[in-house]
């Protein structure tokens, strides 16, 4: 009689966030496969959409390009965030106040960034003034074919490493002082402390940044979509924003939730992949 | 640390932060200055590029008799429903998560988690026809909805309520008090920093929204700022000083709060990444 009481009472409680999970999540995500399943025009089930998008050549380019910008990018952003958090974790003058600095940019809708650094990187923009003044030539940036990833790479990591920091700084400060006292006894230098002790007692954050960064690196939109619409040329044009001109621009509805599935399935295959790695590293 | 190690380690630090918050410091110039003077000490630099030589509010004041006046009144409106409703959904669950004992309750745990490994905006166009068949299209609720059922803030606050001690419960049930009083009368009232933290995070999810109300709520009339800043800076003839207005106002908002209750927040965002 007890334990049935609890159990309607627990149901109680997680019903409305149990249909928020169902309705919002997984409900659209079963009717994605589904219908990315059926061909437009078509009653019964094939994979026909697949095929459709796996030969067309503006898909197969959104992918490649979303594959670069992610092996570029979060190798990049790990890197800075883990060399920003080495840097502020220590007790200099005001130390708070830099690290609040560093990490405002997530704080601004991605949308506003995006905004302003389109006109930061305009012809006549600071960034170009900037160039000018240290003696070099003005660029093209967001118009440029070459350039255009690349200033969308530094707009994603300007707006994101401040907060892959603050994962990687709370893990350096559970790392016990001792450890380092032990290998200094041995003699070991500044970089050997940070290959030896650092590096691997980082391995849990980094686990997570790695995998939350790749995530979130997938779904890049915004500044997509506002400065370049995926060009020039579709040089910049990422997965999502792939997704929204199918479905949005085009009207192409069932190619559309083709992609939304690949990337689903990309996006939880990478979770998984390295929630594994971290899994066994722990066995060991 | 030696002081001079000290003094350049210092030195790179506000180096960093000064890269960092450049263009922050643009934006608030070019808003309070006239949209004559946004493109004009660029070149050569000088101490007007980075200083509004001729300071006015005009733009600040512009902005609540222009178009983003609704837009940003949207997005307050769809973030404080969101922070409510959010909290109360996300606590209920947690509540059961962590406090009552039932069978599977590990089971809907995983469940949770795994669902929300599903990331929003992946999912957002089947989920925008989900929604348009139920006309939720040009409505408060189609904007909201998504927002209310957060997984970090259900995973950050079942961690919490895991560490009040069961007697007070006990104690409180043995003096005849139910469920939801012990979950509304001990466990929520010594909870606020993970409320706080929880309200932060749904806070974040909903005024940073951009593809999502992009979907499901074209109207003008139900556009939000993230949204509108975007629409009006690729227009033909656009005001650039109302479009950094724009962006100081927006921005300030969720710095002024993250600034506030950064110590807090950090050390929540930071344990979700250390505990799992």
């Amino acid at each position: 009689m007890m334990q049935r009481n609890k159990l309607l009472v627990a149901m109680a409680f997680l019903a409305p966030a149990v249909i928020a999970v169902i309705m919002l999540r997984l409900w659209p995500a079963v009717s994605a496969v589904h219908e990315s399943l059926i061909a437009p025009g078509a009653t019964s089930y094939s994979l026909e959409n697949y095929e459709y998008i796996f030969t067309d050549p503006v898909f197969l380019q959104s992918l490649r390009v979303t594959l670069i910008f992610i092996v570029v990018v979060a190798p990049l952003q790990i890197a800075i965030a883990v060399a920003l958090a080495l840097l502020v974790n220590a007790a200099i003058p005001f130390i708070g106040l830099w690290r609040a600095i560093i990490l405002l940019p997530v704080a601004i809708p991605q949308s506003v960034s995006a905004v302003v650094w389109g006109v930061a990187f305009r012809p006549d923009g600071p960034v170009n003034a900037l160039l000018v003044a240290a003696g070099l030539d003005p660029q093209r940036f967001l118009t440029s074919p070459d350039q255009a990833m690349g200033s969308i790479i530094v707009i994603v990591s300007w707006i994101g490493v401040g907060y892959w920091m603050t994962f990687i700084l709370a893990g350096l400060q559970d790392i016990p002082k001792s450890l380092y006292e032990a290998v200094r006894i041995d003699g070991a230098n500044r970089f050997q402390q940070f290959w030896y002790v650092t590096l691997p007692q980082l391995r849990r954050p980094l686990t997570f940044v790695l995998v939350a960064n790749t995530v979130a690196n997938f779904l890049v939109f915004a500044p997509v979509q506002i400065l370049t619409s995926g060009g020039p040329q579709g040089s910049t044009n990422l997965i999502m924003n792939e997704i929204y001109t199918r479905a949005f621009v085009s009207g192409d509805r069932s190619s559309a939730l083709a992609a939304t599935v690949v990337l689903v399935a990309a996006v939880l295959a990478v979770v998984l992949v390295q929630f594994r790695m971290m899994r066994s590293a722990e066995d060991k | 640390m030696t002081n001079k190690a000290g003094f350049i380690r210092t030195s790179i630090t506000v180096l960093c932060a000064i890269l960092f918050i450049l263009p922050l410091w643009w934006v608030t110039v070019s808003a309070l200055r006239p949209e004559n003077d946004i493109f004009r000490y660029l070149s050569p630099l000088s101490w007007g590029t980075l200083l509004p030589l001729n300071f006015t509010l005009e733009h600040v004041v512009e902005l609540w008799s222009g178009p983003f006046r609704q837009a940003i009144m949207n997005s307050i409106i769809v973030t404080s429903v969101t922070i409510v409703f959010g909290l109360a959904i996300c606590s209920m669950a947690a509540f059961a998560l962590a406090v009552i004992e039932f069978r599977g309750r590990t089971l809907v745990f995983i469940v949770m988690v795994v669902s929300f490994l599903i990331p929003f905006d992946a999912i957002a166009v089947p989920l925008y026809q989900t929604l348009r068949n139920m006309n939720l299209q040009n409505t408060y609720v189609g904007l909201v909805l998504p927002g209310i059922g957060n997984g970090l803030a259900v995973f950050l606050l079942r961690q919490f309520f895991l560490g009040i001690p069961k007697e007070l419960r006990e104690a409180a049930m043995i003096d005849g008090m139910g469920w939801f009083g012990v979950f509304w009368r001990i466990y929520l009232p010594l909870s606020v920093p993970a409320l706080i933290s929880a309200s932060l995070i749904l806070f974040v999810f909903q005024w940073q929204a951009y593809l999502w109300p992009l979907l499901i709520a074209p109207a003008p009339e139900y556009k939000g700022a993230a949204v509108a800043i975007a629409q009006f800076s690729s227009q033909y003839d656009v005001n650039y000083s109302l479009i950094f207005a724009a962006a100081l106002f927006i921005s300030l908002i969720p710095m002024v709060i993250l600034t506030v209750f950064q110590q807090g927040f950090s050390a929540s965002v930071a344990s979700t990444g250390s505990k799992e």
